[in-house]
C-alpha cells in the first residue's frame, strides 16, 4: 500500500491509500464525533455522527466508511457540517433522558461531550412523548444496562458476536423499539464481558463494581501493566486521593497495545485491583506483635545470624525484574539458595485462546531468564526469607522472615510489609518475551517499602 | 419444555439445505415451520433451530423479533389482521375496524379469552386495489364490508 | 388507449397458472431461442431494449446485468424481488398468481444470461396464498423437465427456491433482501464504494423485481425493437400500473409508459368514486411525492415526466384521493407506516420516523402549534441524505410534499 497526501481542513496529512478516513482523523485528534465506530470492531455506519464533507461529493459522507483516496479534500468543520451533526445529535437525544447529573457516565460520555460541543444542552423535547425503555437491567457479569440511555451503536453487541463470539447480547426488535438485550432468561457470561462498559460510548452500560463510586473527572489515569497472568495486559489505573484519605484505586481499564492485548483485558485482571488495597499487610510484626522499624531491623539481623545452616530465599515471580536481580545478588552474598517454586504450575482452568495465560505469574519469563531455580532443596532449612511468594508448599524452616504485600495465615518470626506493584516500579517480561516497564502509580500516606528499599535497609543493618 | 421439529419438517429442512450456499440461510424457513407447528415461536424452538443451522440462538432471536409476522407469544386460532394503511384507510378501514371490535369485543392487540381470535392491525397487505382488506391466518379477505365480515366470522365460528 | 399485454397477456385466461393452460398460450416458447443465443447476446438485447427495473427505482436492467461477472469461479445468484410492500403496489402478486410460468421462463433466461443456476424468489410473508400458486407452478415445471438438472434437455441445471419473508417492508430494499435471505435481520447494507454487483454469502448476485424478470421473455421473442414499440425513448415498454383509493374501478392495468395520468385514471379507473372531484394522487407507491389535481392533469406516466412534475414514477402504484380526503390524516397514516417499518439501524431514520409520527399525532390531538409543522419539515431535512438506505429520504419526500402542497390543511389543525 502506498502513502499519499490528502488535505483535511486545509492541512496536509500523509496516510495509507485505501485506509479508513476516520482512523486518520482519530490519530491526529481532528475532532469528529462518533459513536459506533471502534478500531477493534470496525465500521458499522449506524450512528451517522462521523459526517464530513468531501470535495466533489454532493452529500456529507460518514468518515468511518470512507477510504482514503488520492487528491481527497476533506472538511470536518464549518457551518454546514456542524449543522448536520447538530441535527443528528438532536435526534439521538430525542429518546435519551437528560439526566447527566445523576448519570454514572457523566464526564466520559460522548453524547454529553458532543452536545456540549454543539451547544444542545437545552433540548426542547417533551419528556412525556419519549419512548420509554427499561432501566437498570442486570445483564450479568457485573454489568448494568439502562436501555433509555443506549444510542444503539451496537458496539457491545458486536463485541459479544465478533470478538468473544459468545453471542449473549443482541439488538432485538425493530425501529425505535429496538434495544440491546440478552436472550430471555440468559445472562451475559464471558470472561471479558466488562470490556463492553468501556466500549459503550454513553452511560448505558455501567459496571456494578464501579457504579457511583467516583465521578470520573476526579480520577487520574496512570499507565500500568496487569499482574494477573503472564500476558501482561496494558492497563490504566484510575485512582484518586480524597481529602484526608489515602490514595485509592477505583478501577483498572484496558490500555491499547496491539503487540500485547489489543484493546481489551479480562474481567479477572480488571478486578484484580482489589488485591492492591484489600487486606494489606501494613504493620511490621515480630513474634506476633507489631513493632517499630528499628526493632524489626534488629530482629532481621538476629534471625540472619542466629546460627549456621541452610538459608533459602523464595521470590514471587510477580516481582519486577530489577527486584529479582537485587534479590539474586543478595542471595549470592548470603550463600543462600534462591528459588521461585510453582512457576511451573500452570493454571489451565484460567487460560484461554485469547489473552488469558495458564502462566499466572506475571514475570515468570524473568525467573527463567535469570536462571532462578523453581524447586526447593531437600535439605533441612535453617532460615527462610520469603519475598511475597504465595507459599503453598509447606516448608519446614527453623526461622522465617516474610515480606508480604497482603496478610497471610502462614506464621513467621518476622513479617515485613511490602509495596504492591502499583506502589513500586520496574520491568516485567511477558510470556512472549516482551519487556514492559511499569511505573510507580500510587504513593500511600504511609508507604510500605519496596523490595529494593528493604534490601538497602536490611543490608545497611547487616554491614 | 423442549422443542422438536416433526420428522416431516426435519426432512424439509435437510432438503432445503442443499438449495442454499449456507445453512444459515434457513433461519426464516425454520422459524416459519416452528410457528406452524406450535402456533408461536418458543425460546426452545429458537435453540433447536440454532443447533440445526449453525447459528447462535441470539442471532435467531434477533431475527424473530425483527419480523412482524413471527409471534413470540401464542396468538388466537384465528389471527385477524386488518390492513390500516392508506388505500384501505381511504376505502373504509375505520368502519371495518369498528365492526370487528364490536363483533369480537376486542381491541387491536387483544385475544379472545377462549383463544379463538386475535385482532391486530397491520401495514399494507399489498392488496390495495381490493381495499379494505384483512388477512386471517394465511387467507386474504378483500373488498370488505361489515356484512361480508359477518359472513366470514360466522363461518369461522361454526368451524371452531 | 393503446392496448398492451407484455406481462398481462394471460391474466384473463381461466386457470392460466397451470402449466398446461399456460403452454397452450405460448409459455416457455422463448427458451429455445434464448439458449440459441450466447449469454452476452442476451444481455446486449436487454440493454438495447432499454428495459428499466420495475421495482421502483427504474434502474436500467441491462447495465445491472453487465456488472455480473461472466468468468468467476464463485457461483452467481439471482434474487427475484417479490417483497411488494410499498403501499399502493400490488402488481407482482398478479404475476405470481396469474402467470407464474411467465416469471419462471424469465428467470431461466435471466439466469442463463448471468451464468447462474440458482434463483430465489423472495416473497413477502403475507402473500402465502399466492406463494402456494407459484410453488405449484414451480413443481409442475420440475416435473415437466423445465426446471432441474437439465432445462428442457439443455445441459443447464436450474433450481428455483422460494424464500418467504415474514413481515418487513424494508426487506424489499435489495441489500436488506439479501441479508434476510442470508437468514439475518433485514438491515440494508452500507453502499459499495464502486459499481459492483450485490452479493449473497459473498457471491455476485443480481436482484430484480418480479415484473422486470417477467418482461424478459417478451423482449427475447420480439427483440429490443419490439419492446421499444411501447413507451417513450427513455422509458421504453410498459408497466403494470396500479390504482387504488377513491376510484370507481381500482386494480392493475398494464399500460405503456408515456400515458397521461389523468387519462389512465379515467379510462381504467372509471374516474373518481361517487362523482367526487380529485384532490391528489400519490403516483408511484407511498414513497413518492404527492401530486395535486392540477399536477395530475399535466403528468404523464413515465420516468422523465414524473420528475418534471416534481415526483417519481416509483412502482407505478397510484393512490387516488378525492376532495373529501383529510391530507393531515393521510400523512399521519403514512408516517405510522414508516415509523413501524424503519429497520431502526441508523439514528436519523430510527428516531426521525418515530418523532415525526409523534409530532403529527400531537397536531391531530389538538395540542400542536405552527412550530410543529416547521419541526416536521426540519425532521424531513435531517432524514434526507444522511442514512444508510433511501428509506429515510423517501419519508422526507413524503413529508415535504404533503406539507408543501397542503400546508393550509395542516395550519387549520393547529389554529383550530
Ligand atoms: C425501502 C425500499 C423498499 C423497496 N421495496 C421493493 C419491493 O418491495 N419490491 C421491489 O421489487 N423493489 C423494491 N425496492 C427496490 C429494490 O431495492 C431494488 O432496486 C429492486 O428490487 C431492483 O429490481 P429492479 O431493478 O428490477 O426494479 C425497494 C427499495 C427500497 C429503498
Ligand atoms: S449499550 Fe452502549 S455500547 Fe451497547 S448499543 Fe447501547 S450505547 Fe452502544
Ligand atoms: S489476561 Fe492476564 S494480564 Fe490480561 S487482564 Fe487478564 S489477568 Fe491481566
Ligand atoms: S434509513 Fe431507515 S430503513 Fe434504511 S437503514 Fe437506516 S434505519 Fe434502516
Ligand atoms: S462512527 Fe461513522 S456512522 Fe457511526
Ligand atoms: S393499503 Fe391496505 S392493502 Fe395496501
Amino acid at each position: 500500500m502506498s502513502q499519499i497526501d490528502i488535505v483535511i481542513d486545509n492541512m496536509t496529512f500523509t496516510a495509507e491509500k485505501g485506509s479508513l478516513l476516520i482512523d486518520l482523523l482519530i490519530k491526529h485528534d481532528l475532532k469528529v464525533p462518533y459513536f459506533c465506530y471502534h478500531e477493534a470492531l470496525g465500521a458499522d455506519g449506524n450512528c451517522r455522527m462521523c459526517m464530513v464533507e468531501i470535495e466533489g461529493q454532493k452529500r456529507p459522507q460518514i468518515a468511518c466508511d470512507t477510504l482514503i483516496k488520492e487528491e481527497m479534500v476533506v472538511r470536518t468543520k464549518g457551518e454546514n457540517i456542524d449543522g448536520v451533526r447538530r441535527d443528528i445529535l438532536e435526534l439521538e437525544l430525542i429518546n435519551h433522558p437528560i439526566d447527566c447529573p445523576v448519570c454514572d457516565q457523566a464526564g466520559e460520555c460522548k453524547l454529553q461531550d458532543f452536545y456540549m460541543d454543539y451547544g444542545l444542552y437545552e433540548s426542547n423535547i417533551k419528556q412525556s412523548d419519549k419512548v420509554h425503555h427499561r432501566k437498570h437491567i442486570d445483564l450479568g457479569s457485573s454489568v448494568i444496562l439502562d436501555q433509555e440511555r443506549c444510542v444503539l451503536c451496537a458496539r457491545c453487541t458486536r463485541f459479544t458476536s465478533d470478538i468473544t463470539k459468545t453471542h449473549e447480547l443482541g439488538i432485538i426488535g425493530r425501529g425505535d423499539h429496538a434495544c440491546v438485550s440478552t436472550m430471555p432468561g440468559k445472562k451475559l457470561d464471558n470472561p471479558y464481558a466488562m470490556n463492553i462498559v468501556d466500549l459503550c460510548p454513553v452511560g448505558a452500560l455501567t459496571s456494578k463494581d464501579f457504579r457511583f463510586q467516583q465521578r470520573v473527572w476526579f480520577l487520574t489515569s496512570s499507565p500500568s501493566i496487569c499482574h494477573g497472568c503472564a500476558k501482561g495486559c496494558n492497563i490504566f489505573i484510575d485512582h484518586n486521593r480524597e481529602k484526608y484519605k489515602d490514595e485509592t484505586i477505583y478501577r483498572f481499564r484496558p490500555r491499547e497495545n496491539q503487540q500485547v492485548n489489543g484493546f481489551f483485558i479480562c474481567d479477572e485482571g480488571r478486578l484484580s485491583y482489589k488485591k492492591l488495597q484489600d487486606n494489606r499487610q501494613l504493620d511490621m510484626i515480630l513474634n506476633g506483635k507489631s513493632c517499630e522499624e528499628a526493632e524489626a531491623l534488629e530482629a532481621y539481623r538476629n534471625l540472619l545470624e542466629a546460627g549456621s545452616g541452610k538459608i533459602v530465599i523464595l521470590a514471587d515471580a510477580n516481582l519486577y525484574t530489577e527486584e529479582l536481580e537485587m534479590i539474586q545478588i543478595y542471595a549470592q552474598k548470603l550463600g543462600a539458595t534462591l528459588s521461585s517454586p510453582m512457576v511451573s504450575d500452570l493454571d489451565d482452568a484460567f487460560a484461554d485462546e485469547w489473552l488469558k495465560s495458564s502462566q499466572r505469574a506475571s514475570n515468570a519469563k524473568a525467573i527463567e531468564k535469570l536462571g532462578i531455580m523453581t524447586d526447593l532443596p531437600d535439605e533441612k532449612i535453617a532460615l527462610l526469607i520469603n519475598f511475597n511468594h504465595p507459599n503453598t508448599v509447606s516448608i519446614d524452616a527453623e526461622r522465617v522472615i516474610s515480606f508480604r504485600t497482603n496478610q497471610q495465615k502462614e506464621p513467621a518470626d518476622l513479617i515485613l510489609p511490602l509495596a504492591v506493584f502499583s506502589e513500586s516500579s520496574g520491568t516485567l517480561t511477558n510470556e512472549d518475551g516482551i519487556e514492559q516497564y511499569c511505573p510507580k502509580v500510587i504513593t500511600r500516606n504511609d508507604p510500605a517499602p519496596t523490595v529494593i528499599e528493604w534490601m538497602i535497609r536490611c543490608q545497611e543493618e547487616v554491614e | 419444555m423442549s422443542f422438536e421439529f416433526t420428522k416431516e419438517n426435519l426432512e424439509k429442512i435437510e432438503a432445503l439445505k442443499s438449495r442454499y450456499p449456507s445453512p444459515k440461510a434457513l433461519s426464516l424457513p425454520c422459524l416459519w415451520m416452528a410457528q406452524y407447528q406450535e402456533r408461536y415461536i418458543s425460546l426452545e424452538a429458537i435453540e433447536t433451530i440454532g443447533d440445526l443451522i449453525d447459528l447462535p440462538p441470539m442471532e435467531i432471536y434477533r431475527v424473530a423479533t425483527f419480523y412482524t409476522m413471527f409471534n413470540l407469544e401464542p396468538v388466537g386460532k384465528y389471527h385477524i389482521q386488518l390492513c390500516k394503511t392508506l388505500s384501505c384507510a381511504l376505502c373504509g378501514k375505520a368502519e371495518m375496524l369498528n365492526h370487528l371490535k364490536n363483533r369480537l369485543g376486542l381491541s387491536p392487540g387483544e385475544s379472545s379469552s377462549d383463544g379463538a381470535f386475535t385482532l391486530t392491525q397491520v401495514e399494507c397487505l399489498g392488496s390495495c386495489g381490493t381495499a379494505p382488506v384483512m388477512q386471517i391466518n394465511d387467507q386474504y379477505y378483500e373488498n370488505l364490508t361489515p356484512e361480508k365480515i359477518d359472513i366470514i366470522l360466522d363461518s369461522l365460528e361454526e368451524g371452531s | 388507449m393503446k392496448a398492451c399485454q407484455i406481462v398481462s397477456r394471460k391474466f384473463h385466461i381461466d386457470q392460466s397458472y397451470r402449466l398446461e393452460t399456460a403452454k397452450e398460450h405460448g409459455a416457455y416458447n422463448t427458451l429455445k431461442e434464448a439458449f440459441a443465443l450466447s449469454p452476452v447476446e442476451i444481455i446486449k438485447t436487454i440493454k438495447e431494449s432499454g428495459l428499466r427495473g420495475k421495482g421502483g427505482g427504474g434502474a436500467p436492467a441491462g447495465a445491472k446485468w453487465m456488472l455480473m461477472p461472466q468468468d468467476d469461479e464463485r457461483s452467481s445468484y439471482l434474487a427475484v424481488n417479490c417483497d411488494e410492500s410499498e403501499p399502493g403496489t400490488f402488481k407482482d402478486r398478479e404475476i405470481i398468481s396469474k402467470d407464474p410460468h411467465l416469471l419462471i421462463e424469465g428467470i431461466i433466461i435471466t439466469c442463463y444470461a448471468i451464468k447462474s443456476h440458482d434463483a430465489y424468489i423472495y416473497i413477502r410473508g403475507e402473500y402465502y396464498q399466492f406463494q402456494k400458486i407459484l410453488q405449484e407452478a414451480i413443481d409442475e415445471a420440475y416435473t415437466a423437465g423445465i426446471l432441474g438438472e437439465r432445462v428442457r434437455g439443455e445441459a443447464y441445471r436450474m433450481d428455483i427456491t422460494i424464500h418467504r419473508g415474514a413481515g418487513a417492508y424494508i426487506c424489499g430494499e435489495k441489500s436488506a433482501l439479501l441479508e434476510s435471505m442470508e437468514g439475518k435481520r433485514g438491515h440494508p447494507r452500507l453502499k459499495p464504494k464502486q459499481k459492483e454487483p450485490e452479493w449473497y454469502f459473498g457471491n455476485p448476485t443480481l436482484v430484480n423485481n418480479v415484473e422486470t424478470i417477467a418482461s424478459i421473455p417478451y423482449i427475447i421473442k420480439h427483440g429490443a425493437e419490439g419492446y421499444r414499440e411501447f413507451g417513450t425513448e427513455r422509458s421504453p415498454g410498459t408497466l403494470l400500473f396500479a390504482m387504488s383509493g377513491h376510484v370507481e374501478t381500482p386494480g392493475i392495468y398494464e399500460a405503456e409508459f408515456g400515458t397521461p395520468m389523468f387519462d389512465y385514471i379515467n379510462y381504467y379507473g372509471g374516474g373518481i368514486r361517487n362523482g367526487k372531484k380529485l384532490k391528489a394522487v400519490i403516483p408511484g407507491g407511498a414513497s413518492t411525492a404527492v401530486l395535486t389535481a392540477d399536477e395530475v392533469a399535466c403528468a404523464t406516466l413515465d420516468y422523465e415526466h414524473m420528475r418534471v412534475v416534481g415526483s417519481a414514477l416509483g412502482t407505478g402504484g397510484m393512490i387516488v384521493m378525492d376532495e373529501d380526503t383529510d391530507m393531515v390524516e393521510a400523512l399521519k397514516n403514512l408516517l405510522e407506516f414508516y415509523h413501524h417499518e424503519s429497520c431502526g439501524q441508523c439514528t436519523p431514520c430510527r428516531e426521525g420516523t418515530g418523532w415525526s409520527d409523534t409530532i403529527l399525532q400531537r397536531v391531530l390531538d389538538g395540542r400542536g402549534s405552527s412550530e410543529d409543522i416547521d419541526k416536521l419539515l426540519e425532521l424531513a431535512s435531517i432524514m434526507d441524505g444522511k442514512t444508510i438506505c433511501v428509506f429515510a429520504p423517501a419519508v422526507a419526500i413524503v413529508i415535504r410534499s404533503f406539507i408543501g402542497k397542503f400546508r393550509d390543511e395542516f395550519e387549520a389543525k393547529v389554529t383550530a
